[in-house]
């Protein structure tokens, strides 16, 4: 159980505070900034204890989330706990920065009154906390809605309420992904992996049941090779999936039976599945780094970034961000295409291109001018990281199917999922160790 | 701000509260609301609106209503007469028609932290209980166990008890687990709620509905049951097993210990949930929810400590990224060096090498202990790899890997030739304690294969005098004697120098000390000298075997899942101990500073009689009386004898080992003679509680072997006397007690 909950700003002011506990006195609010927020080293554990009361912290930006408590506690569920709280305060205000949370302090007083109740975790779901919640929708409470409240939470689905209606039923669908490289100096794939997320936004009426496929290799294989043709021609036809876990609404037992994913989906934007691939993963880029140190004040980068897919693709908003040491005083970026522009306060060259083609290579060459430090420290060459857009998933992953039954109204799916949107961008990241050279 | 600043807003929100025009006008209303809110979080006293604040809460707004709440449960235990107040309007707003004001009411009332509340609340909450929505219900449930929190020390309402268990199946799940939580708050004391058969298989049914908090929490409480039979103990497990694979890691976390625990007897069935748990373990481990990563990681370690081939195959997954924090990078270094094998210890030395260069000093220092580690099981590779990482030249590297290379001596002798050969030139770039004194052990222990070791201790010896940490210079003595008797004629000069410097110019006693010990030593002779430095060691695999003895799963199967294995064994238990102690004090409030002084002269379990001892016979000695000499002699010879008594005594008695030990008991000591003289005498005073005088002469004759005890009284009351006597004696028995 949680003892209590702070939040504070990067300077260790205290913006919420909320005791549940009698065991946690004022003094906890002090202890925590004077041992952690105002602690000169680098913070050595997310849970530290300080006269035998223990602080589990997260940090968001510059604040910092704080959940108390004396006993022995079950340390993953209190920062699921305050993850859960970060994701429910976002969805109200949006980023969690210190202008939010002080304009919504009332709100978030409110919010930890419903979802902690004498330190335990109560209701947590965004969706079905909207009825409780009175602030943002200002709006006063009608009859109807009362009747709402008792008729919500019957134990069936706790992350839906009834009687949502929409004029027009949308659904919908993203790919995120991001993968996460790591090479060598001498340019070998040391290992790599594809975490992905499915990402919804509902806005269907009634208790819609969604069915959701791709081509997962297991279901592929069950069904024999039936409709895998059509999909030939892009190379990869299954994807051997790592892990990957659920929200929720998704039903468990059918996954494991049938391996397919049914589920009543919460009203609003969602997370419906994460998943981690790490075998055949199509790496649609590759960043070559040269960098060279030219006397002790000069150093001479130079990138190479190859498309690694087919010509009649189009990658898009590519950004390759090539840090700079600390100490530069001036640089001179040439780049082939797009627009590279050093920005001092990132420390970082920032190479902008709006589209590639597949099979394509462009570079950028740097000077970077260099003040003489005595500074013995070393550079700690940070790696490069680029951000892009491309039609396809990196992993391989394949929307093949998303169906929307609704017993009661009746709507179909076609009206309902916006297809446009299914063959979605995939975001990427590179995390390349640059060469030591 | 001008001095009136601090009153004038307090003044101002009382003035717009109470103005009808902002009252008839629901936004305004809300607004100075608010106002008055925002100041109460910065921390500003706003108790003194509270009036005006119970009756803004007689509103129809909900939004305004939980605005006063918000304010009543901060500020009611500042206006304890005023809250009175705000219970009426508390107690209507339960009766409401909408579900939501009841409950938020409801929640309202049992949050206010005042005395005397219990009795407003009960019948409200027992309301509650029964009530059609299940959001009151679940806040009723809980307001049982705050109101149990309340009434304290009372006897627990065995209906309400019952009225609990039977909610245990009601249709709302929050209310199912509230329930549970309040039952063990409730009944704490007789060891917190029972799970018998029928409500752990109900609580298993239910399982499904729970969202994550509740299907972690209860599985928890299911550690409580015990199975009857084996064929009920499978049942659960497959009925569990879909926790193991839910998307939430602290689901996962808390089915694992369960089933660990519940397999107790089952080792097979243990290794085969660990194998599931892996999965789902792994993920948590590289999930970007950093502070996620970390418990999962210390969890990974717990396990790798009886499994150490479990993450073998995995090993890539603890590779340590750029962006981590360093706490992640030391506990992923620390899982690397544990899973470690045959097949990936080229690809980990290789990983461990590359974070020896990082930037951060401290981790570099990790990763080159790591190595050191490993270094245990593959002494070659690893001191290949620690010898190139001396040509960096960098003092903090250079440190580390002396350091390494000194445990791996110790431990491992058959790597001492490598290491030796890797030393030289490596004194240059050292210049933190620890590595040197790491080095020097190494060239004193093994100096008679390194050929310069004389010649680099002779350096260190010339530079003695700048040197500021006391414990290089007794390494450097420790090590230069020892290389001594190896190579007397390179070290005896320099040797000679050290001993002088030490005995004549150095200002540190412990140094002076250790060097006048080995002068004297050496001046024994050199085979004296070899049987105290050369006798054979510990036997260095021992510490080794005691690190690589796997722990049976059962040994931490109960600490998984909680915060044991994220602070780690020995701090837990440092936190643990410190609140034993701490409870300790709170039970013996007589332990007066006076006491606590002789804690350390006084054995634990003497002091036990010592305590309890002068409340036995109804007699309270007072601390505070104090007699003068003068006034002792004055009603000493007033009196007469009231009682004599001679205890067995022997040897010469110890003044203040006797003078502390009565002053434990509230006895005063007049007067005393020196330890040793003949005859022994002592005057002791002490006052009981009605002003009782005990005066006492102890006399001590050693010829008999016998203590003799003249007590005189100021009024004649025999029981007091015989329990003094008691008293007097049991300390002198403890004290001989403790002589012998």
């Amino acid at each position: 159980m949680i003892g209590g909950l702070f939040i504070y700003n990067h300077k260790g002011e205290v913006l919420i505070s909320r005791v549940y506990r009698d065991d946690i006195g004022r003094n906890a609010v002090d202890a925590f900034r004077v041992n952690v927020i105002h602690a000169r080293q680098q913070v050595r554990s997310p849970v530290t204890n300080i006269a035998r009361t223990s602080f589990f912290h997260v940090k968001r930006s510059n604040i910092w989330l704080a959940a108390v408590t004396k006993q022995n506690v079950n340390a993953a569920m209190v920062f699921e706990f305050l993850y859960k709280m970060c994701d429910v305060m976002t969805a109200y205000f949006g980023k969690i920065s210190e202008e939010n949370i002080k304009n919504n302090f009332v709100l978030i007083y409110e919010l930890l009154d419903e979802i902690l109740d004498f330190g335990y975790p109560q209701n947590s779901e965004t969706g079905a906390l909207k009825t409780f919640i009175t602030q943002q929708g200002i709006k006063s409470q009608t009859k109807e809605e009362q009747s709402q409240i008792t008729s919500q939470v019957t134990g069936q689905i706790g992350w839906r309420r009834e009687g949502i209606k929409y004029r027009r039923n949308e659904l919908f669908l993203d790919v995120l992904e991001s993968v996460n490289l790591l090479m060598s100096p001498q340019g070998q794939v040391l290992s790599a992996h594809v975490s992905g997320r499915v990402v919804m936004k509902s806005y269907l009426s009634g208790m819609p049941e969604c069915k959701f496929g791709m081509n997962d290799k297991i279901v592929i294989e069950k069904q024999g090779k039936g409709p895998a043709d059509e999909t030939g021609k892009s190379g990869k036809q299954s994807i051997a999936i790592d892990d990957c876990t659920f929200h929720q609404c998704v039903r468990l037992s059918k996954f494991d039976s049938e391996r397919s994913i049914s589920f009543i989906p919460p009203d609003g934007e969602f997370e419906l599945m994460r998943y981690r691939t790490t075998k055949d993963i199509i790496l649609p880029f590759r960043v070559i780094p040269l960098v060279r140190e030219v006397g002790r004040t000069k150093l001479e980068v130079k990138v190479v970034i190859k498309s690694n897919f087919k010509p009649s693709l189009l990658a898009q908003k590519i950004e390759v961000r090539i840090p700079t040491p600390l100490n530069t005083s001036g640089v001179q970026v040439i780049c082939m295409k797009g627009k590279a522009k050093y920005k001092a306060s990132e420390n970082a060259i920032v190479w902008k291109i709006k589209r590639m083609a597949g099979m394509k290579e462009s570079q950028i060459s740097a000077e970077i001018e260099l003040l003489p430090t005595n500074d013995k420290k070393k550079w700690a060459r940070p790696p490069i990281s680029m951000n892009f857009e491309v039609p396809f998933a990196p992993s391989g992953l394949k929307v093949r199917y998303l169906k929307v039954f609704e017993p009661k109204l009746n709507y179909s799916d076609h009206d309902v999922i916006k297809w446009s949107s299914v063959p979605c961008p995939a975001m990427g990241r590179f995390v390349t160790k640059k060469d030591e050279g | 701000m001008p001095h009136w600043g601090a009153d004038d807003p307090l003044a101002e929100l009382r003035r717009a509260l109470a103005n009808p025009h902002v009252q008839a006008d629901r936004l305004r209303y809300r607004g100075v609301l608010l106002r008055v809110i925002r100041r109460m979080t910065q921390g500003a006293d706003v108790s003194g609106l509270f009036l005006e604040m119970v009756k803004a809460g007689a509103t129809a707004d909900l939004v305004q209503k939980k605005l006063v709440y918000l304010y009543m449960g901060t500020c009611a235990p500042l206006q304890p007469d005023l809250a009175l107040l705000a219970i009426n309007t508390l107690r209507k707003d339960c009766c409401d028609p909408n579900p939501m004001v009841r409950g938020l009411a409801l929640r309202s009332m049992c949050s206010l932290r005042m005395p005397g509340i219990e009795e407003y609340i009960q019948q409200p909450v027992l309301n509650g209980l029964r009530d059609k929505a299940p959001c009151v219900r679940r806040v009723a449930v809980l307001g049982c166990a705050k109101m149990q929190k309340f009434q304290g020390d009372t006897d627990v309402d065995g209906a309400l008890v019952n009225e609990l268990y039977s909610l245990l199946r009601d249709p709302d799940p929050i209310v199912v687990v509230n329930c549970l939580r309040a039952l063990e708050e409730i009944l704490r004391r007789e060891g917190g709620v029972v799970i018998n058969k029928p409500i752990a298989h109900h609580l298993l049914k239910r399982m499904c509905d729970l969202d994550q908090w509740g299907q972690s929490e209860v599985l928890t409480f299911l550690l409580r049951y015990q199975p009857r039979s084996e064929e009920e103990l499978f049942n659960i497990l497959s009925l569990l097993d879909g926790a193991l694979k839910s998307s939430s890691p602290s689901v996962v976390m808390a089915a694992t210990k369960l089933f660990l625990e519940m397999a107790k007897d089952f080792p097979q069935v243990q290794t085969d949930v660990l194998v599931r748990a892996k999965g789902p373990l792994l993920t948590a481990c590289t999930s970007e929810s950093r502070e996620l990563s970390f418990t999962a990681l210390c969890h990974v370690r717990q396990i790798l400590g009886s499994l150490p081939g479990h993450f073998s195959s995995h090993y890539k997954k603890f590779f340590c990224s750029y962006s981590e924090p360093q706490y992640i990078k030391c506990q992923k270094m620390g899982v690397l060096c544990e899973l470690v094998n045959d097949d990936n210890v080229q690809q980990v030395l290789e990983e461990l090498k590359s974070y020896c260069t990082d930037v951060c000093t401290e981790l570099a220092q990790k990763a080159i202990f790591a190595i050191g580690s490993i270094g245990r099981m593959y002494s070659e590779q690893c001191v290949r790899i620690l010898t190139e990482l001396l040509r960096l030249k960098q003092e903090h590297i250079t440190s580390a890997v002396v350091q390494a290379f000194r445990d791996l001596a110790w431990l491992c002798p058959q790597c001492t030739e490598a290491i030796c050969q890797a030393l030289s030139s490596c004194e240059e770039t050292m210049q933190d304690i620890e590595g040197k004194q790491a080095l020097i052990w190494l060239l004193g222990a093994h100096g008679e294969r390194i050929p310069n070791a004389p010649y680099v201790l002779e350096d260190f010896v010339e530079n003695v005098k700048s040197e500021m940490f006391p414990a290089v210079k007794m390494e450097l003595l420790t090590a230069l004697v020892r290389l001594f008797l190896f190579r007397p004629a390179e070290c005896q000069d320099v040797l000679g120098r050290l001993l002088y410097y030490c005995i004549e110019e150095e200002k540190d006693m412990v140094v002076r000390d250790r060097g006048l010990f080995y002068y004297r030593l050496l001046a024994a002779g050199v085979e004296e000298v070899k049987q105290v430095l050369c006798s054979p060691k510990s036997d260095p695999s021992l510490g080794l075997l005691e690190d690589q003895a796997e722990r049976p799963v059962n040994k931490w199967a109960s600490e998984f899942n909680t915060l044991v294995p994220i602070y780690g064994k020995a701090c837990w238990a440092i936190v643990t101990a410190n609140l034993m102690t701490e409870t300790n004090h709170g039970g013996f409030p007589c332990a007066t500073p006076m006491t606590a002084g002789t804690e350390s002269l006084i054995s634990e379990g003497n002091k036990e009689v010592l305590q309890t001892r002068p409340d036995s016979g109804g007699l309270t000695l007072i601390p505070k009386a104090h007699l003068t000499a003068e006034q002792f002699e004055k009603t000493w010879l007033s009196l007469a004898v009231s009682c004599q008594q001679a205890l067995p005594w022997h040897g010469a008695a110890d003044p203040d080992t006797i003078q502390t030990a009565l002053r434990v008991v509230h006895i005063q000591t007049i007067a005393m003679s020196k330890a040793g003289t003949q005859p022994w005498k002592a005057y002791l005073s002490a006052q009981d509680d009605s002003g009782c005088l005990f005066l006492t002469e102890l006399l001590l004759e050693t010829e008999t072997s016998e203590m003799r005890l003249s007590v005189k009284q100021t009024e004649e009351r025999t029981e007091a006397l015989q329990s003094f006597l008691s008293v007097l004696q049991t300390v002198m028995g403890t004290v001989l007690g403790l002589k012998c």
